[in-house]
């Protein structure tokens, strides 16, 4: 008799789950014009909503993903499944306080603490992760580019966390009061080295062994996929490094040497999706799913994001258009990324979870029959346009029009959180709405 | 013990067109996931592979090709042999499976 090993992680789908509520509360403070561009980008709204999309969304949905994911590309499990839940209760509560904290801000002094306290617990819940998933991929060595990048990610997670604690600290510890005018100039480095060494270097890793496997694509990435992520972490590296360093030296090789990591990103970033380009042309399979067709509007908001960086930073007006090259990050390339492939990854797990023991044992239905891809379609679709719409508004100077373009991000978040419910229900597979009876129908195919 | 009539390896392979990989949707038989099958005295050796190494529908798979396996009258065991070379590639489904996904040959 075969025994069912414990293949699937536990607490990845609970992880998707948090991570789609704390997008729709940023999307609803965001639409409640408590944050920019109705506020100032330092606001208390604007800070928590920030806080509330790569910490409670990209972090946790990152994660979830990971604990599933580094056991595939290692072929090892997580060191603890009982950590996987620690980790998500420690950034879940830390989370809390910090949008608490940030709120509070000017207006319930007493409650100051609770920035250092939240950033201290998403900090725990951080390392507890990082262990958990190095444990399997220290031991999985020498690793496939997939995992390397996933490691690579990990180091810029753990520098993204440290500096976003030091400033919780400057900003609460009274005797830390006087760095925190300096710290401030290091923010960018912050969301450099989360937004881009943790959230684009792991997502481009995960996606370089997803889309392949998916679409029946050749696998390795050769030269091309080297560069990438050699380009890719020594350029956010040099760029976080000099950038930070910047921060207390004043010094003209800093400059050049920030400067070079920039392009250094840029290359990789051109390099990889030329690359993801190569894996959709090259695939064995003719007719892709959903994911992966939607997939496709975040790739493409990866390459505008990295245009406008690029032609900001030919102009010297960087600074001034980071909030809109952060947007298109957050919400076009990872938000869309992240969106996109939860409509494979939930009806993947739920297969697993709900029907896999019947293999074998009677009728049991295909992961394509938990979904309706025609229904996404339309969702995914809102999803790009409400954020280029938004992108257009605030590039041409219009932000009070990045509003209505979020309510348009909101509706389809919406409408696809109903898809992956109705997908976890078994909705589609069963035909109706009580989801305990047994499948009712063979779906096997034939040759 | 001895096998019944019915119990050949064509039959056996009939049967295991009921265990599907979830992911991609179809059945093991016509992916080129069987690499052998042999039935000798009622047991069922089965050596086959997977899509992808670690993929976490393995253990569902094996589970589906044992339970299959040992449903058929006369079959005492069912052994299953994981290998990973030669490593999976589509070109090992059958004409009928790469219609189904498009893929030219």
């Amino acid at each position: 008799m075969v025994t069912l090993a414990n293949r699937v992680s536990r607490w990845t789908l609970p992880a998707f789950a948090l991570a789609l509520v704390n997008f729709l509360l940023a999307e609803a403070l965001i639409l409640a014009g408590l944050t920019w561009p109705a506020r100032s980008v330092s606001a208390p709204g604007t800070l928590a909503a920030v806080h509330l999309l790569v910490i409670g969304w990209l972090l946790l949905l990152m994660l979830g993903a990971l604990f599933q994911f580094v056991p595939v590309i290692t072929a090892r499990a997580l060191a603890s499944q009982r950590l996987a839940l620690l980790t998500l209760l420690a950034i879940e509560a830390g989370l809390a306080a910090m949008v608490g904290g940030f709120l509070a801000i000017g207006r319930h002094p007493a409650l100051a603490l609770a920035l250092p306290a939240g950033g201290t617990a998403v900090l725990l819940g951080v390392l507890l992760a990082i262990f958990n998933l190095g444990v399997p991929l220290f031991g999985a060595r020498p690793l496939a580019l997939p995992g390397r990048m996933v490691l690579s990610g990990l180091a810029f997670l753990l520098v993204t966390v440290a500096l976003g604690l030091s400033f919780a600290l400057a900003f609460t510890v009274p005797p830390l009061a006087p760095y925190l005018a300096v710290l401030l100039y290091a923010v960018g480095d912050h969301a450099l080295a989360g937004l881009g060494g943790w959230f684009t270097l792991t997502a481009m890793g995960v996606s370089y062994k997803l889309l392949p496997m998916f679409m029946l694509a050749p696998e390795e990435r050769g030269v091309a996929g080297e560069c990438v992520h050699v380009l890719g972490a020594g350029g956010f590296a040099l760029a976080v490094g000099a950038g930070l360093a910047r921060v207390w030296v004043a010094a003209e090789a800093l400059r050049v040497a920030q400067d070079s990591g920039y392009m250094a990103i840029a290359i990789a970033v051109m390099i990889y999706l030329w690359d993801i380009v190569r894996i959709y042309r090259t695939r064995k399979r003719a007719l892709i799913e959903a994911h992966n067709r939607a997939a496709a509007g975040a790739f493409g908001f990866l390459g505008l994001a990295a245009a406008l960086a690029i032609g900001f930073a030919a102009t010297h007006r960087l600074g001034a258009g980071a909030p809109l090259i952060i947007f298109l990050v957050v919400f076009g390339w990872l938000g869309g990324l992240g969106l996109t492939q939860l409509y494979k990854i939930i009806p993947f797990l739920t297969w697993l979870t709900r029907y896999g023991s019947n293999l074998g044992r009677g009728a049991v239905p295909r992961v394509q029959d938990l979904v309706r891809e025609r229904r996404s379609y339309p969702w995914f679709a809102l999803y790009f346009l409400g954020v280029l719409l938004g992108a257009a508004c605030v590039l041409a100077g219009h932000a009070g029009g990045l509003r209505p373009s979020l309510a348009l991000v909101t509706l389809a978040t919406v409408g696809l959180l109903i898809e992956y419910w109705r997908a976890w229900r078994g909705h589609y597979a069963h035909g109706r709405r009580d989801a305990s009876a047994p499948p009712s129908f063979v779906s096997n195919q034939r040759g | 013990m001895s096998t019944p009539a019915a119990l050949n390896r064509e039959f056996v392979l009939d049967a295991l067109h009921e265990v599907i990989d979830p992911e991609l949707g179809y059945n093991i038989v016509d992916l080129g996931l069987i690499y052998g099958l042999d039935v000798d005295s009622g047991v069922i050796k089965v050596t086959m592979t997977m899509t992808t190494p670690g993929c976490p529908a393995q253990d569902y798979i094996l589970s589906g090709v044992y339970e299959r396996g040992i449903s058929l009258p006369g079959v005492r065991d069912v052994t299953i042999d994981v290998v990973w070379e030669p490593a999976w590639s589509p070109q090992k489904m059958t004409p009928l499976a790469k219609a189904h996904f498009g893929i030219q040959d």
